[in-house]
């Protein structure tokens, strides 16, 4: 029996749309970016956004924020049209961290994650003690309370993009959206900050939308991923699903490259096949790694391997030969190709 | 030190330089005699009177108002614009006004008629140079309201300024040696033509300016992280738009209309504030931002004003001749663009 995922949901989701027109509109032409676009975004979940440039992710991003409104279609947030929410009403519900760099270096980390506060505070800015709190919890969260006292023009990237996060999680909304928070970020702050969005997702309950380019890193964290590709309505699933639906394909147009269905990486298309490799997982993996990068070497029908130590015994015209590195392997094969 | 002892640090300076300010010029008045007199006595000389009270006195708050006005209108456009080196007069409004007065002064021999011939009237040369700043106002106002980019804005407002300019070059090219002069002076600045009835319409002016920026505070710190952001936050960037052209065009087209265009304050200072407060927060920024104006422009005018000459120097060589090097020392310092 065929369970639906929708019916399994406990909530209503928080952003809503059907089949929207996205594009741009100046004197009197309307220039579309994308057609049929639909999604629901739902509290407690991380989703990420993935696509090409130019296939309109920042144009939705920019609908959503009500900075440029789709061309037909509403986006409802619960009940109401994001179009006809006040300024104010719609700050306290979305926060976003974009892609643009933040100049003001003199500011230091607790100003900029107290101008979170902008859409809660009087006339003047002032912070209340309840707004003092919330700044003092959000800076333990991302954990700059130790840094809190420096200036942004001494922050490294990381540090920067984790006070931008901590800055839109002092707006206290529901909704958090985020385009691309990871580029130029280095491995561990990558997945350090994906690590980050997915237990505030968990644990304080909000819907976190991400831009992303990084595949690895959205399989490794994402509950929904939302697919963009041209002249096609956006897809959604869970990246499990849409990897078995064969839909992440999507992601790379042409046939030059494809995603390997076993860990989600990708990989140069091969269009022979590989030799028969045997031996301990691992180091099967890294093998057949290496010759991948070498398709256009004569390679050998079989090979078997061993670990501690590691040998690669390769199997050619009856003859056998024995390595004990990839490399000297591949040497030997570049040397066989002249 | 804290924000608070460098404002008491400024208050003092302000004093001592008001003072100071008041008491040096071709006749030196003695600092004591300026302190009893303050106490109700009455001055040694009764020649002190009338140059103190009609003409020192004006003199220095058309510097208070004028630094006030102009170091505030800078900081305005530079955070409007994120863009360090706005100033002022971006939006063209001084080109508008020099516009005006150049018609005024010199369009009589270009055109062969006669507009105001024979002697410079002063009330003359403000309605002129304040229909000039109107009308590039009112072409901004067009402007902004069917520019939506800030950048495009920035960029329409200096040709705007190139434009005028380029009308008054003509009208100079063709004028006589003594309107050009005559035009040449107004262009220098001079915040000595302002007497007590004139300092009440630019108070005026510069409490309208001033108030409309105390309601956009927090609309300005939220600017700091650049328009999207503003507007993510909720700030109404619309309106931030139209009270930054109505307020700066009121503080500088006032100050402009009574002083000539004044270089350098506007964009000087406000660079001069981030520096000595370290801050980015325009709750301390345009506070200070003010008292930094005045005290600039107060030293500039004791400086044009010292005994030894026989008469006062235009005040845009001193500022300029201030502006410039603080300018080129804060652009080679290395973390000048970051810190702004």
């Amino acid at each position: 029996m065929e369970t639906n995922l929708d019916s399994l949901r406990q909530e209503q989701p928080c952003i809503h749309a059907r089949n929207l027109v996205l594009g741009y509109e100046n004197d009197r032409q309307i220039n579309t970016v994308a057609a049929d676009v639909s999604f629901d975004l739902y509290r407690g979940e991380l989703t990420c956004m993935m696509g090409p440039n130019g296939v309109g992710k920042s144009t939705l991003l920019k609908a959503i924020l009500n900075q440029n409104p789709p061309i037909k279609g509403t986006i409802l947030m619960g009940k109401k049209e994001i179009g006809l929410l006040d300024d104010q009403e719609r700050a306290k519900t979305i926060a976003v961290v974009l892609t643009e760099k933040i100049r003001s270096g003199l500011m230091t980390v607790r100003e900029l994650v107290a101008l979170g506060r902008t859409p809660h505070t009087g006339w003047l800015g002032h912070l209340s003690k309840t707004d003092n709190e919330i700044v003092e919890r959000v800076l333990k969260v991302t954990h700059l309370d130790l840094i809190s006292g420096k200036k942004l023009a001494e922050l490294s990237d990381g540090q920067r993009q984790k006070a931008m996060i901590a800055r839109a999680l002092a707006q206290d909304s529901g909704i958090l959206i985020l385009d691309e928070p990871t580029a130029h970020l280095d491995l561990t702050n990558r997945f350090e900050i994906m690590h980050l969005l997915k237990k505030l997702a968990k644990e304080a309950h909000k819907a976190i939308l991400v831009v992303t380019h990084d595949l690895e890193v959205a399989m490794e964290t994402a509950d929904q991923l939302w697919i963009m590709s041209h002249q096609e309505p956006l897809v959604s699933g869970s990246p499990e699903d849409l990897m078995l639906e064969g839909q992440i394909q999507k992601l790379l147009p042409g046939n030059k490259w494809e995603i390997d269905a076993d860990n989600g990486k990708i990989m140069l298309k091969t269009p022979s096949v590989l030799p028969e490799i045997t031996g301990p997982k691992h180091v099967r993996h890294w093998v057949r790694n290496a010759l991948r990068k070498n398709m256009d070497l004569p390679l050998p029908e079989k090979i078997s391997t061993t670990d501690n130590p590691l040998e690669i015994i390769v199997y050619k015209a009856q003859k056998s030969i024995t390595f004990s590195s990839i490399s000297t392997m591949i040497r030997f094969f570049k040397k066989e190709s002249f | 030190m804290t924000h608070r002892v460098k404002f008491i640090c400024c208050l003092v300076l302000l004093v001592f330089l008001w003072l100071l300010n008041l008491s040096l010029g071709s006749i030196a008045i003695p600092f004591v005699s300026l302190l009893e007199r303050l106490g109700g006595a009455s001055f040694p000389r009764e020649s002190w009177e009338i140059i103190v009270m009609d003409y020192r006195i004006p003199k220095s708050l058309t510097a208070i108002l004028a630094g006030i006005g102009l170091s505030i209108s800078g900081l305005q456009m530079q955070t409007f614009f994120r863009n360090p080196l706005a100033g002022p007069f971006v939006l063209g409004i001084s080109s508008g006004a020099g516009l005006g007065v150049a018609i005024l002064s010199m369009a009589g021999t270009a055109f062969g008629w006669q507009i105001l011939s024979g002697t410079p009237n002063y009330w003359a040369a403000i309605v002129a140079s304040s229909a000039g700043a109107i009308g590039v106002l009112v072409l901004m106002g067009l402007a902004a309201w069917k520019v939506k980019d800030s950048m495009t804005l920035l960029i329409v407002g200096l040709m705007f300024g190139s434009a005028a300019s380029s009308v008054v070059t003509l009208l100079s090219y063709f004028s006589a040696a003594e309107e050009l002069k005559m035009f040449t002076l107004w262009s220098m600045g001079n915040l000595g033509n302002t007497g007590w009835n004139e300092l009440g319409i630019l108070s005026g002016a510069i409490f309208i300016g001033l108030s409309l920026v105390l309601f956009s505070i927090k609309s300005y710190n939220a600017m700091l992280l650049g328009e999207a952001y503003a507007k993510s936050m909720g700030i109404n960037f619309e309106r931030l738009r139209w009270i930054m052209i109505v307020s700066t065009g009121i503080l500088t087209g006032g100050i402009t209309a009574f002083c000539g265009p004044i270089a350098f304050i506007g964009i000087a200072v406000p660079h001069l504030a981030r520096l000595l407060f370290k801050t980015n927060d325009h709750r301390i920024l345009f506070p200070a931002t003010a008292l930094l104006g005045i005290l600039v422009l107060l030293a500039c005018d004791t400086i044009a004003q010292l005994p030894g000459f026989a008469t006062s120097l235009p005040i845009n060589a001193v500022t300029t001749a201030f502006g410039a090097p603080l300018i080129i020392w804060l652009i080679m310092k290395r973390n000048f663009s970051e810190a702004f």
